[in-house]
């Protein structure tokens, strides 16, 4: 019984983990139709302004504070400088988008000379139920996760600007044709599924340690949770992350890791053959 | 959108092309150290270091890079070997071995060098060896700790071996952990090869593996795992999972409460770089067994003297540690030097004879020496144990320790 609740827990916090490093880059996707090679190294940022803002004698948080903000700005300049060039070429766009990350990854490499350096979490330790710990900061990214999750979809779905976002995906002539300013929304998605990411990796740092290819640890299973959830919409990529994270963390408990981490490959793959729009087909929210 | 008005033309494509030919053929990876006195009768000697200067293990190479600088500086400044200069020639291997061979063909066949000194893991190793040993007629000295059963001629190796790291150590584990142990590995040729020789000491001294299970090189959840561990009370996790998996595992393991209630965690490749990946609570207690630690620096003249000399010369980053075989280097090149002196020529037989029984009196950690017909060597090893973010020693081993390869 303990074990079944402890696997229960650890389970459910990589998923939510997942499903925060997918949501912005489910955004970019759904949103613009820009598949963006270069989520995983905002996640990275993320993670390295927190490690920076630390180390500079701050608390932990307010780096974890900083760290969207920054990321989104970052996201903002590098769509207009570049991103928005691609628009016309998807393909090019994930060429394009690729070596920004590469050159991202490697500056931060770089910065912190190619080590593993650990950042504290705000809240460390464990909860304690009988003999069962509970790890207290897997379970604020699990409530995190949630209330991220909830505001971005009342953001999409409720909110005017949301609404200028969806118009601008589904016919971008007629939004611009009734005065919706589409690259300005473009820039916007951009910076806020970066500032998504850059979120995402200041709470999942402590948990991973900084290093240079923690955001490239995610970026294939962010592309796999994609396909798997549907592109077009918000609920597809995040229910598609939910599987895959779950997947990937509950495997190991019953079949040996090596053949796990392969086999979540395999199911992916099996699915969107037999399935290829996806969990959530269609567009919208 | 707005992408037709930077169409790539013939003229563009071919001014950044004729950019990245140059950078491709000057090499942008590599460099030449040349020695500063020009006075030289005869050419001098040609050191080449193939090491990762960038990529995942950057850190690690370019560690090993500072250390053959300094030295060949110190063997220069003391006026050479035979009366000739040393000229070191650096090359990038970048923790890829494509790339790698690649760039070794160059140290041996542009460069021509003498003796090569370098690789990290035990895939570059055995990319790169034929390249310098078989078809490149060259001295190779590999510097790692790694998993053994290197016996190709001409192949020197100055790192510990399995039998060096494990044969104290582990019945050292037994009596100050426990006697259940769990091996969870990543899934690659060190950790297999060398837990087959752990379970063999662990079973000698009356200890039993609980589990040994292996996983992919960038796995970084390990809930199971760990469960497993606390499940069946596991006293010593003798671990081979490597970064970035084992920052994440270790702080599970803590999470879960393994330190509280009496774990020992082992790990044979931990040193100075690897202490900042957890917090020191994290890892309290964790137990490495080395050819150096910085913490022998008060009790050991030599290594304080070396260390001092290194921490002066490259402030920074890179560490001055065993895990990324620095030591290694710096005792390779030093007994080189001595087989070099005694066969009194840099002809590749004449050197690898004296090679094969070359002693340094002096080195990090202590004295070293080849096993002779091994081209394996002798050392001193250490236990450490980490507390507060810092190493105790708390173990010496009498004496140089037998590789007992080949």
């Amino acid at each position: 019984m303990d074990n079944l609740f402890t696997a229960l827990f650890e389970i459910m916090s990589f998923g939510a983990i997942v499903v925060l490093v997918v949501l912005g880059l489910g955004i970019i996707a759904s949103m613009m139709g820009i598949f963006n090679f270069a989520q995983g190294e905002f996640v990275l940022l993320g993670a390295y302004v927190t490690y920076v803002v630390h180390n500079a004698g701050a608390p932990v948080w307010v780096g974890m504070a900083v760290a969207p903000f920054a990321v989104g700005a970052l996201g903002f300049v590098m769509e207009r400088l570049v991103v928005r060039r691609f628009y016309a070429a998807p393909i090019v766009a994930m060429l394009g988008t690729y070596a920004l990350g590469l050159i991202i990854r490697e500056i931060v490499r770089g910065l912190i000379g190619g080590l593993y350096i650990s950042v504290p979490e705000p809240i460390g330790g464990s909860v304690n139920l009988g003999t069962m710990h509970f790890s207290s900061w897997r379970l604020v990214i699990i409530v995190i996760t949630a209330l991220v999750m909830a505001s971005s979809y009342l953001l999409l779905a409720r909110t005017p600007f949301g609404l200028r976002i969806r118009a601008s995906l589904e016919n971008p002539s007629l939004a611009r044709a009734s005065g919706i300013s589409t690259n300005a929304i473009y820039g916007a998605t951009f910076a806020f599924g970066a500032a998504l990411a850059g979120l995402a990796g200041a709470l999942i740092v402590p948990v991973f340690s900084l290093f240079a290819d923690l955001g490239l640890r995610f970026l294939i299973q962010g592309f796999v949770a994609v396909m798997v959830g549907g592109v077009g919409s918000f609920a597809g990529p995040v229910a598609g992350a939910g599987v895959i994270g779950t997947l990937a963390a509950a495997l190991p408990w019953v079949i040996p890791p090596v053949i796990a981490d392969v086999l979540v490959f395999v199911l992916a793959i099996v699915f969107i053959k037999f399935r290829p729009q996806g969990l959530v087909s269609g567009r919208g929210v | 959108m707005c992408s037709d008005h930077r169409k790539p033309n013939r003229r563009r494509f071919l001014s950044n092309f004729a950019f990245a030919g140059t950078a491709l053929a000057t090499g942008v990876g590599s460099w030449v150290i040349r020695p500063d006195w020009a006075n030289a009768a005869a050419d001098p000697i040609k050191v080449g270091i193939a090491t990762d200067l960038t990529g995942p293990i950057g850190y690690a190479g370019n560690a090993d890079a500072n250390v053959a600088k300094m030295v060949v500086k110190e063997i220069n400044d003391a006026g050479g070997l035979l009366g000739r200069p040393l000229e070191l020639f650096v090359e990038d291997t970048a923790s890829n071995e494509s790339v790698a061979v690649g760039n070794v063909r160059k140290l041996i066949q542009r460069d021509k060098v003498d003796l090569v000194v370098g690789g990290v893991t035990s895939s570059m190793r055995n990319a790169i060896k034929d390249v310098i040993v078989a078809r490149g007629k060259t001295l190779y000295i590999y510097p790692q700790l790694y998993e053994g059963k290197e016996c190709t001629p001409y192949l020197f190796c100055t790192g510990p071996t399995p039998a060096q790291q494990c044969d104290e150590f582990i019945p050292w584990l037994i009596k100050n952990g426990g006697k259940k142990f769990a091996l969870p590995s990543a899934n690659y040729v060190w950790p297999h090869t060398l837990n087959v020789y752990a379970r063999k000491v662990i079973e000698a001294n009356g200890g039993e593996v609980i589990f040994e299970e292996y996983y992919p090189l960038d796995q970084i959840d390990f809930s199971a795992t760990v469960n497993r561990i606390i499940s069946n009370k596991v006293d010593v996790v003798f671990n081979t999972v490597i970064p970035p998996g084992v920052g994440p595992f270790f702080k599970q393991l803590y999470e879960a409460g393994f330190l509280k209630n009496g774990g020992r965690l082992a790990c044979v490749y931990y040193d100075e770089n690897t202490l900042n990946i957890n917090q020191p609570a994290e890892i309290e207690g964790l137990a490495s067994c080395l050819d150096y630690f910085k913490a022998l620096t008060p009790e050991d003249p030599v290594s304080a003297k070396i260390q001092a000399a290194y921490d002066k010369q490259f402030p920074g980053t890179f560490l001055f540690a065993a895990g990324s075989a620095a030591t290694g280097t710096y005792r390779g090149l030093k007994l080189w030097e001595t087989a070099v002196k005694e066969a009194g020529k840099v002809d590749r037989d004449a050197v690898a004879a004296a090679l094969d029984h070359a002693k340094i009196a002096e080195g990090p950690g202590g004295p070293a020496e080849m096993v002779p017909g091994k081209r394996h060597c002798k050392m001193k090893m250490y236990t450490a144990v980490a507390k507060g973010g810092n190493y105790e020693i708390i173990a010496r081993s009498n004496g140089l320790v037998d590789p007992k390869e080949c």
